[in-house]
């Protein structure tokens, strides 16, 4: 072994004795709180242009701030919980609320009452009807002071039965909603069982409920999301929440919705912001005294970052299209928390926050020492040069100016004046409603919603007006008062009426609203009616997702009409339902219509023979098998009935009846992906000439990787290993190539694992480079039967040390971590047991070195270097892998003795979400990943790969969380220590002030460099740089993703040879334009060296600039490809393009979209 | 539990001096474990303590060393929905006997049947076994919680062991109707009704006691008029007050004539329920603690080290209890604290 790269943990194991020590202890030892003086803090803030930040409380009075509200005396009320993460035995529940009062308006609170101090981690309060809501653990109370002192002296359970098994998931985030409603939240670990006057609800896993006080009503609204910890209602009543673990910024969320992380999900709905930072907390900044710029604007803290991000919305059909723009405000103080923003009575924004070095608690020790139980910051922003708001005096405003405050400027205002209104005598209250004067310079159509919000307020929703705003010629208007009927609609006789009009509306949103309001009530025709909202607009996915859902929610109402026919306007509607229930319903009415042509889109067409392949009869597959086979069938539905036919025989284990020997027909076919499903298809069904056939396409893999792959999948497939001898064969042909004695290695383990797991070794002793490009040992660990097998006949021989080395770190990281396999493959390969954990000294040490001679710069290169494999798994600010959890902020939320132990130790602290479960079949074979979504047929996993495993549930022997990472320990194992010290030290610099903080500046983050070619030294000259913007066939591009800062390092892009000594260099990357127009980019680089093309056509730029402003002009809306030359020869490196239009008019393309 | 010699000895002294002799026919005997099950009417009379301290003080100064735990769950059915965390009802069953088993009760009581009773259009079990039965209507939901509770009796009986004694079925009392926005329960109380006939034949299956708190407090004469008393404060929730009654009744209903001292809060019979309170809150944390996912659930491997906190609670459970057993004493004897 080369003295350079003697692994690091062999040096640390020098460095201290060899034993090890528990996490919680190595962590004791370590300094680095930082400066608690609140001065430290407003020294490391920057703030949003234009605005200054104060201190408006701090701790004693009020630590560790978990989440605030208004009261309508413009009085802050804080939950405080120092006894987070966990209570110990015998300790009193001692946490508090504490209201906070600004008496003479100067943004400073000079008056501190303890409301309550007997709490038990409390997570939310909302101080309304005379008292206040609070999340206590299991159960909401309701506090109330009954004597003027400020104090509680009455404690009822309101509501009692949120599940404990996570003091971070508690129910939480509670919000008043815009009708009147207290709206709560859960994480996604909480199993709540509630008993309600109308009957048991259940929410298990994340959501939202509501609930309404004068009802006592509670139901779930929405499920999903890890950490909902934020909601707001934007102007017109729709609901927006955060994820504090997920990572899509906005979410947009509607009746019945369900997002990533909800239990048993059959399917799920995307965030707004894929691959943004986590929040806790969400407020809309709004009113006189914001700038007019950031009206509207979302605000998210990001506890991990210590920072505040803001995010612009913009209509998009029934949703809407986030743009993260400047942060509000950031900070370099670690312990800066901020986890709840609210706007106050004054119009300025106020900041909870947390205050801890430590956020989290379930990677870092209950009990660790630097964990902060006692300061906690109260902070506001206000905005120079602009008036504060003169703060109302609601209790003492008379009904009528009560009612005109509901059409304030200012939206503290008008939700107070509605608590207020709760308040009063609702009679009076409504006949103030009524006589009120239409308000000045406010939207008539949002005065109207207003007004209904406010009867709904008093719950006695004007349920005239609510159908009369139903019609408004404003659509958000039409949504909003949809939703407002919502709540009661199965007890509104014209509810059914007034949906049915709006789903067939103009505007996708209030389609989305009828189909919800439909979703409530009890009519028989609800589906046939929601079906409509389908018709004559394009779909997108969240108006999709709603009719998919009333489908299957009111299945029962329509299910057994469709044995008369088609019980719906239309065929595709038929097709719609039938796929969103995934049984056989409906089958004999469309295989007509698939006869008689009519479904001719590609779409429609794989859409009706993935559904016949899922539910159809052995009949109905051979109808389809007839459509097929027919002459004028266009190769494109060939394909995609063949697909079809393979996975009901692999799923349902069902074929066409009828003679399969047709199926020969395809395999003349000269299209490749034709061939390849009728050579899988040929062994699925055993016909007679298939075996020879496919033995030839196998044994010609090189030629088509694709075929090759088909005829081994075929091969498997044949009835009574037949394919066995076949496979010996190949196995102890040493002539034959790695790949194809790999292969066959493969194919012989999945059809005899014993046999097959003895053969490996034949084949991996041959490795040329010690990997396993093939998947030989992911073969044998995802199977149960072959795994003893292996670690069996390792017993009996010797393995050179680096393959030996790669399936040690490949069975470390399977999710069975079979450690007979693993001892077996170090005494087989004569590795000494790597040590993973570091003792205390060990770990002192590093920490020493990662803060003095760690260079993050270095790291970031290391970090991206392949053989780590880190980007193949991990994204950071969204680029990169989805595997693992984006980076982010990984610096500035994880200490930088837990970012060392994850890289050594990858299994010991697993983040939430991304734990590995292990589906074993009942034939042995297993597959490990995570849950993509599963309904009663089938399970999906998506494996480390990235790959989604279809698993038939009737095949499925066992299902559990598995306690190993995906992450293979060992990776950091071929590092220098030095290297070592600058990845850590990379890491721990993500998040924080600096070049390792992912700006929110829209970079275009994926690429894909163009790889050697010889076309490029002989026609560079003749063609010129345009060469490397032309789709020729035989290039080949391959992914990279940009730095934090947001530049593409050409220093890694491949030399590619032109004229002499010249090396040119090619990138490129494509973005989706949504309208024709002008589209403005900055490009920043050594412009001199490079040239840009917008498809073919050159983009000019200036000479001798390093920066510079551009312009697109897009004829034709859709997918634009852009791509970036240069030559290398002068040094050429960091180059940049930013879009400088927002989301709604330009988004990236992913590399999968490429 | 241990106490102090020397107390023990005075108090008996003391308490010979009392009429009561322990009777082998009592309900409540000395050293009895009394296990509480059921919903979420049983997981909040913890909160209160009238439960416990209406038994403890029926019971008499005879009867030494009873404990109570109680393992009440908001929203349980008979199948353990409530108690399956990540997993099925059955791993919530199965959660219930490991508790039993630990316990082992010598008496315990059941508790369910409002939750069900109330929601036998919608469903109210996630148990597959039984999947779209709970809510197909009044009388299959009734025969899904009739074979239900019959397994889970079975199951407790099992767990308990040889020492269980008695057996208790408590019929739910009514629910209220307050008026105003509130619910008419007229249609849910007849439910109840036929979930209480259910119940008693049940107990008399099983040969365990039968407490009708149903037809005790008037559900039998429920005529959907607006309560001008309530016990509740949302028509199915009890209040403080309403405990007070429900405990009274439960006492009445096993036979005995009454506490000894009157049900009025005097300053000892608060200090008496301060600690139960306590006590209960203890358990609470030592049988549900906060963090279960990482203390013993599937990111154990993170934080399993803190779970070593959780037995640390059963000393201090202990304590509370010779506190209870010392202001018991107190407010039947009117002895001084020592």
């Amino acid at each position: 072994m080369n003295r350079d790269l003697l692994p690091l943990t062999y040096c640390l194991a020098i460095m201290g004795a060899v034993f090890t020590v528990p996490f919680s202890e190595a962590q004791n030892g370590l300094q680095d709180i930082p400066d608690t003086a609140f001065e430290a803090q407003l020294e490391a803030f920057s703030v949003i242009e234009g605005a200054s930040i104060n201190l408006f409380a701090h701790e004693p009075a009020v630590g560790n701030p978990v989440h605030m509200n208004w009261d309508k005396r413009g009085r802050l009320w804080v939950v405080s919980s120092p006894l987070y993460p966990m209570i110990q035995p015998g300790e009193a529940e001692t946490d508090k609320i504490v209201i906070l009062e600004d008496v003479d308006g100067d943004g400073v609170a000079e008056k501190e009452t303890v409301f309550a101090d007997n709490l038990h981690i409390p997570t939310a309060i909302l101080p309304v009807d005379g008292g206040a809501y609070v999340a206590n653990a299991i159960e909401v109370l309701f506090l109330r002071d009954t004597d003027g002192d400020d104090v509680a002296d009455e404690r009822e359970v309101v509501l009692s039965g949120f599940g404990t098994e996570d003091t971070h998931h508690l129910v939480h985030t509670f919000r008043l909603g815009p009708e009147g409603m207290v709206w709560i939240n859960q994480s996604i670990y909480i199993h709540t069982h509630l008993e309600t006057p109308y009957g048991i609800r259940r929410l298990l896993g994340g959501g939202m409920w509501h609930f309404r006080p004068e009802t006592q009503r509670a139901e779930v609204f929405m499920k999903g999301l890890v950490n909902p910890w934020g909601h707001a209602f934007d102007d017109w009543g729709q609901s927006f929440l955060t994820d504090g673990a997920g990572s899509n910024g906005i979410n947009f969320v509607f009746p019945r919705s369900v997002f990533a992380a909800s239990p048993k999900a059959a399917r799920i709905l995307p965030g707004l912001n894929p691959g943004q930072p986590k929040h806790c907390g969400l407020e809309v900044l709004t009113g006189q005294h914001v700038p007019d710029e950031l009206q509207g604007v979302l605000a998210a803290p990001d506890f991990r970052g210590s920072r505040i991000n803001l995010f612009k919305l913009t209509d998009d059909g029934s949703a809407y299209t986030s743009t993260q723009i400047a942060d509000l405000v950031s900070s370099k103080h670690r312990a800066f928390r901020p986890i709840d923003i609210k706007m106050g009575p004054d119009g300025a924004l106020y900041i909870a926050d947390w205050y801890n070095p430590i956020i989290q608690h379930g990677e870092v020790d209950f009990r660790d020492s630097r964990r902060d139980h006692k300061h906690g910051r109260i902070w506001r922003i206000s905005f120079d040069g602009r008036d504060l708001v003169e703060r109302p005096n609601l209790p003492a405003a008379s009904d009528p100016e009560l009612i005109a405050a509901l059409n304030s400027s200012e939206g503290w205002t008008r939700q107070q004046a509605m608590v207020e209104m709760r308040s009063r005598e609702p009679e009076a209250m409504l006949a103030a409603l009524s006589s009120a004067a239409q308000p000045e310079n406010v939207d008539p159509e949002l005065a109207k919603l207003r007004r209904l919000w406010g009867t709904q307020s008093l719950n006695r929703l004007d349920l005239a007006q609510a159908a009369q705003l139903a019609e408004s010629p404003n659509p958000k208007a039409r949504a909003g008062a949809l939703r407002s009927i919502y709540y009661t609609a199965a007890t509104n006789p014209d509810a059914m009426e007034i949906a049915s009009k709006a789903v067939s509306d103009p505007h996708p949103q209030v389609r989305l609203w009828a189909v919800s309001v439909l979703s409530q009530l009890d009519h028989p025709d609800t589906v046939k009616v929601a079906l409509r909202a389908l018709d004559g607009i394009e779909v997108d996915e969240f108006l999709d997702f709603a009719v998919w859902s009333i489908c299957r929610e009111h299945a029962a109402r329509w299910k057994s009409l469709t044995q008369d026919g088609n019980p719906f306007d239309s065929v595709s509607q038929l097709l719609f339902a039938a796929r969103a229930v995934n049984e056989p319903v409906g089958l004999p009415v469309i295989l007509n219509a698939l006869q008689a042509g009519k479904f001719q889109s590609n779409e429609a067409f794989s859409q009706v023979a993935d559904f016949i392949s899922k539910t159809g009869s052995s009949e109905d597959l051979n109808a389809l098998f007839e459509y097929a086979l027919a002459p004028a069938t266009p190769v494109t539905h060939q394909h995609h009935v063949l697909v079809a036919l393979a996975n009901a025989g692999k799923l349902r284990k069902l074929q066409p009846a009828g003679d399969k020997n047709r199926i020969s027909q395809f395999l003349q076919s000269d299209n490749t992906a034709v061939f390849s499903s009728a050579a899988l298809l040929s062994g699925q069904w055993n016909t007679p000439t298939a075996k020879k056939l496919l033995e030839e396409t196998f044994l010609q893999i090189e030629s088509s990787k694709e075929k090759g792959q088909a005829a081994l999948d075929g091969l498997v497939s044949l009835k009574d290993k037949a394919a066995g001898p076949f496979f010996d064969k190949v196995i102890r042909d040493t002539a034959r190539s790695y790949q194809l004695r790999s292969l066959a290695v493969i194919g012989r383990i999945r059809i005899s694992p014993e046999t097959g797991a003895n053969l490996a070794l034949l084949v991996l002793k041959d490795s040329p480079d010690g990997n396993d490009p093939h998947g030989i040992y992911n073969t044998i660990l995802s199977n149960r039967a072959a795994i003893p097998a292996f670690a069996k006949a390792l017993s009996k021989t010797t393995l050179p040390q680096p393959i030996a080395l790669t399936g040690v770190q490949k069975a470390s990281s399977a999710a069975t971590r079979p450690q007979g396999v693993i001892n077996a493959l170090q005494k087989a390969g004569e590795i000494k047991p790597m040590k993973m954990a570091l003792t205390t000294e060990e770990m002192e040490a590093m920490m020493q070195r990662v803060a003095n001679e760690g260079d993050p710069h270095s790291g970031e290169s290391i970090y991206r270097r392949a053989m780590l494999q880190c980007v193949v798994c991990h994204a950071i600010g969204g680029a990169g892998g989805i595997i693992g959890p984006d980076l982010v902020s990984i610096g500035s939320s994880a200490p930088v003795d837990y970012l060392v132990d994850s890289l050594l130790q990858p299994s010991v602290k697993i983040k939430e979400g991304y734990h590995t479960t292990l589906v074993t079949m009942k034939d042995g074979t297993s597959f490990a990943g995570a849950i993509a979504r599963e309904d009663s047929n089938e399970i999906v996993v998506r494996d480390a790969a990235g790959n989604e495993n279809r698993i038939p549930k009737s095949e499925v022997a066992s299902n559990f969380i598995s306690p190993v990472s995906l992450m293979p320990p060992g990776l950091t194992a071929q590092l220098r220590e030095d290297e070592f010290v600058d990845l850590v030290r990379f890491l721990s610099e993500l998040g924080k002030e600096g070049d390792f903080k992912t700006p929110s500046n829209r970079f275009i983050r994926s690429w894909q460099f163009l790889q050697p070619h010889d076309r490029i030294r002989d026609a560079i000259g003749h063609y010129g740089n345009v060469i490397f913007a032309e789709d020729f066939k035989t290039y080949v591009w391959t992914p990279i993703i940009s730095r934090v800062v947001g530049d593409l390092p050409f220093t890694e892009a491949p030399d590619l040879k032109g004229r002499g000594a010249n090396r040119h260099t090619a990138a490129r990357t494509f973005i989706d334009a949504t309208e024709a127009g002008e589209l403005r980019l900055r490009i920043s680089g050594r412009l001199d060296d490079l040239v840009l093309f917008h498809g073919e056509k050159e983009i000019q730029l200036p000479k001798g600039a390093s920066d510079a402003e551009i312009t697109l002009t897009i004829e034709a809306p859709g997918r634009q490809k852009l791509s970036l030359a240069g030559l290398k020869n002068n040094g050429l490196d960091g180059v940049s393009l930013e879009l400088l239009d927002d989301a709604s008019k330009v988004q990236p393309l992913e590399l999968k979209d490429f | 539990m241990k106490f102090p010699v020397l107390i023990n000895l005075l108090s008996l002294t003391l308490l010979c001096t009392v009429t009561f002799a322990e009777n082998s026919d009592s309900v409540i005997r000395s050293n009895d474990r009394v296990a509480l099950i059921g919903s979420t009417l049983v997981e909040r009379a913890r909160l209160y303590g009238h439960l416990e301290s209406s038994l403890h003080l029926a019971a008499g100064p005879d009867v030494q060393n009873v404990v109570f735990r109680n393992l009440g769950w908001s929203g349980d059915s008979v199948f353990g929905d409530s108690r399956a965390y990540f997993g099925t009802p059955e791993e919530g069953r199965d959660r219930l006997s490991k508790n039993i088993s630990e316990i082992k009760p010598t008496v315990v009581l059941f508790c369910y049947g409002a939750g069900e009773a109330m929601s036998v259009d919608q469903g109210w079990t996630n148990e597959t076994a039984t999947e779209g039965r709970s809510a197909d209507g009044l009388e299959t939901s009734l025969q899904t919680f009739i074979n239900g509770y019959q397994h889970l009796i079975n199951r407790v009986s099992e767990s308990a062991g040889e020492g269980l004694r008695e057996k208790i079925f408590i019929a739910p009392p009514p629910l209220e109707n307050h008026g105003g926005a509130l619910p008419d329960q007229t249609e849910n109380n007849r439910r109840i009704g036929i979930f209480r006939d259910a119940i008693r034949d049940l107990a008399e299956r099983n040969n365990g006691r039968f407490i009708d708190l149903f037809h005790a407090l008037g559900g039998d004469e429920f005529d959907g008029s607006a309560t001008s008393n309530p016990l509740t404060n949302n028509g199915l929730h009890y209040t403080e007050a309403g405990y007070r009654v429900l405990s009274r009744e439960i006492v009445k209903g096993l036979g005995y004539a009454g506490p000894v001292v009157a049900d009025e809060d005097d300053s000892s019979l608060a200090e008496f329920r301060k600690h139960i309170i306590e006590k209960n809150r203890l358990f609470f944390n030592r049988w549900r603690p906060t963090n279960e996912t990482y203390l013993f659930l599937f990111r154990a491997h993170e934080q399993g080290q803190n779970a070593k906190e959780i037995p640390m609670y059963d000393p201090i459970i202990a304590e509370e209890e010779q506190l209870i057993a010392q202001a018991r004493r107190q407010v039947l004897t009117g002895q001084p604290k020592n």
